[in-house]
């Protein structure tokens, strides 16, 4: 079900830093509830796209509406969990346990001078409870694997009970089984809280199933609302070169 | 042991020191966790410039070490947001091209003496009733700030992307983090010396770091390693004759290194 008012509304995107054009006249709409997929070869501007979205870079020309507002007008940043690439890949000697990682997910939603409440703890609670961390709350972040890491970036993500994910390849450092865990939940969030999720991956194969639409990007976004269907077309061995063949088989082991 | 506060210059030393232990500590361990250590030298490299200029124009070196350090805190946040350059160049450009003006400033004015000894390496004797209510004032002030925004600098230090991402205004705590810094780093440089407060910053929270433990114990056990090495450096610096900066120091190096051989199996 689309709301007439995107979540996000990309018009003509472009950016260009030192002469190299990174993205070019990007355009695209992400609508409440949906599970999207961008896809794309490394150094094809998937990242840099997502963190225009996020306000991490300007774009050199076009425009970015966030529900229906100016990126300018829009302060409800906690609408929107991020979980970056290096999610996994955390500093093992920074102080913090599986808690204090959580909470800074509420940290944005409290007014100035004011500190954690009732609300905020069953809000924590509620998000690693999602994410069956609860049993790792004391535990400090630098003992976890990358799964479970990746799982409390998750949940700090949720904490702040965002309407959409944006998950930049988190599966970096992640094994093969965690992974496959991994998915699971994104599909739970995604059916069941009606979270929007938009996944950066290399690996679209085995979310094929769930998305309802791909973004392929390579300077420039072809979008293909049957992510079945580009899987088997010529445009993905444009966009991927050898790379497609290998998609390709990877979709019909699962 | 009582003996030694039967003076008042130690009194006043000691109430001073504690402040300062606290202040360090805590405002050292978001400065550490932030991997931006070298910023304490840097600022107190800085203050002494102030206190430099204080000396030649006889104010008082407090007040200008304040402003001169504030107004380098802000330069250096600027340097690093405005233009690409590493932070930890910054930092090295800013405290040579501090103390170089700062001697400059001294050796034109004629006052190389003492008096920029004792701000180099701190004095016990140095400190007056009025900058024990000035370090107090300030340093209730700073304290409030960090622990009131604790939360979010806490997050910064963590992840700055994701806390940007999360609509803190990550910018402006920088800003802020660095000015109350500098603040701190002014107000210690009497009791510590400029040399050497960076030390006071930086080591009982890298000590406290080898303890593993989450966030609010490990600001805690700083506080307590700044704490004992403040009051055991000021006692053998009063019954051995030695500078109280260096002693204090050398105080905190030695719990770091019993914190380093304790957890070596963590």
């Amino acid at each position: 079900m689309k709301f007439s008012v995107p979540i996000f509304d990309v018009k003509n995107l472009t950016f260009s830093i030192k002469g190299q054009t990174i993205l070019s006249n990007i355009s695209l709409e992400v609508f409440c509830s949906e599970y999207i997929a961008i896809i794309g070869p490394n150094g094809g501007g998937k990242t840099t796209l997502v963190r225009m979205l996020l306000g991490l870079e300007t774009p050199t020309s076009g425009e970015i509406k966030i529900y229906g507002k100016k990126f300018s007008n829009f302060n409800e940043w906690h609408k929107i969990g991020y979980v970056p690439q290096r999610a996994s890949l955390v500093d093992a000697s920074f102080p913090a346990t599986v808690l204090d990682i959580v909470k800074m997910g509420r940290t944005a939603k409290k007014q100035l001078f004011s500190f954690y409440g009732t609300e905020d703890e069953k809000a924590v609670y509620d998000a690693m409870s999602k994410m069956d961390i609860l049993d790792l709350k004391e535990k400090m972040i630098g003992t976890l694997s990358g799964g479970q890491r990746q799982r409390v970036m998750i949940a700090r993500a949720l904490a702040s009970k965002p309407d959409i994910l944006i998950l930049d390849e988190p599966n970096t450092g992640v094994d093969v089984a965690s992974q496959k865990k991994f998915y699971t939940l994104l599909r739970k969030l995604n059916q069941e809280d009606k979270i929007t999720i938009v996944f950066i991956t290399h690996d679209i194969g085995v979310i094929a199933d769930d998305i309802a639409r791909l973004f392929t990007i390579n300077q420039k976004a072809i979008i293909c609302n049957n992510p079945k269907q580009l899987l088997s077309c010529e445009e993905m061995s444009e966009l991927y070169g050898m790379d497609a063949h290998l998609l390709h088989l990877h979709k019909h082991r699962h | 042991m009582l003996e030694m506060f039967e003076y008042d210059f130690m009194q006043r030393a000691f109430i001073a020191g504690i402040i300062i232990a606290v202040l360090a500590s805590v405002s050292g361990t978001f400065v550490v966790l932030k991997r931006y250590s070298m910023i304490s030298e840097t600022l107190a490299h800085s203050a002494l410039v102030g206190v430099a200029v204080a000396l030649v124009a006889e104010f008082s070196p407090l007040w200008t070490a304040v402003v001169f350090a504030v107004l380098s805190a802000w330069l250096i946040e600027y340097l690093r947001s405005a233009f690409s350059l590493y932070s930890d160049a910054v930092l090295a450009i800013l405290l040579s091209g501090s103390l170089a003006i700062a001697v400059i400033i001294v050796s034109l004015g004629g006052s190389f003496n003492n008096s920029l000894f004792s701000y180099l390496f701190g004095s016990i004797l140095s400190v007056s009733s009025d900058d024990i209510i000035i370090i107090a004032i300030f340093g209730t002030i700073s304290l409030a700030i960090l622990l009131l925004f604790s939360k979010e600098l806490y997050f910064i230090a963590y992840d700055e992307e994701v806390a940007k991402t999360s609509g803190i205004k990550v910018n402006r705590l920088n800003f802020l983090l660095a000015s109350v810094v500098s603040i701190i780093i002014a107000l210690s440089i009497t009791i510590i010396g400029s040399l050497l407060i960076g030390a006071l910053m930086v080591i009982p929270t890298v000590a406290s770091l080898q303890y593993k433990v989450g966030f609010l114990k490990t600001m805690l056990l700083s506080l307590i390693f700044g704490l004992l090495s403040v009051t055991a450096g000021m006692i053998f610096s009063f019954y051995f004759s030695l500078p109280s900066g260096a002693t204090i120091v050398l105080c905190v190096l030695f719990i770091f290194i019993i914190s380093l051989i304790v957890n070596r199996k963590k």
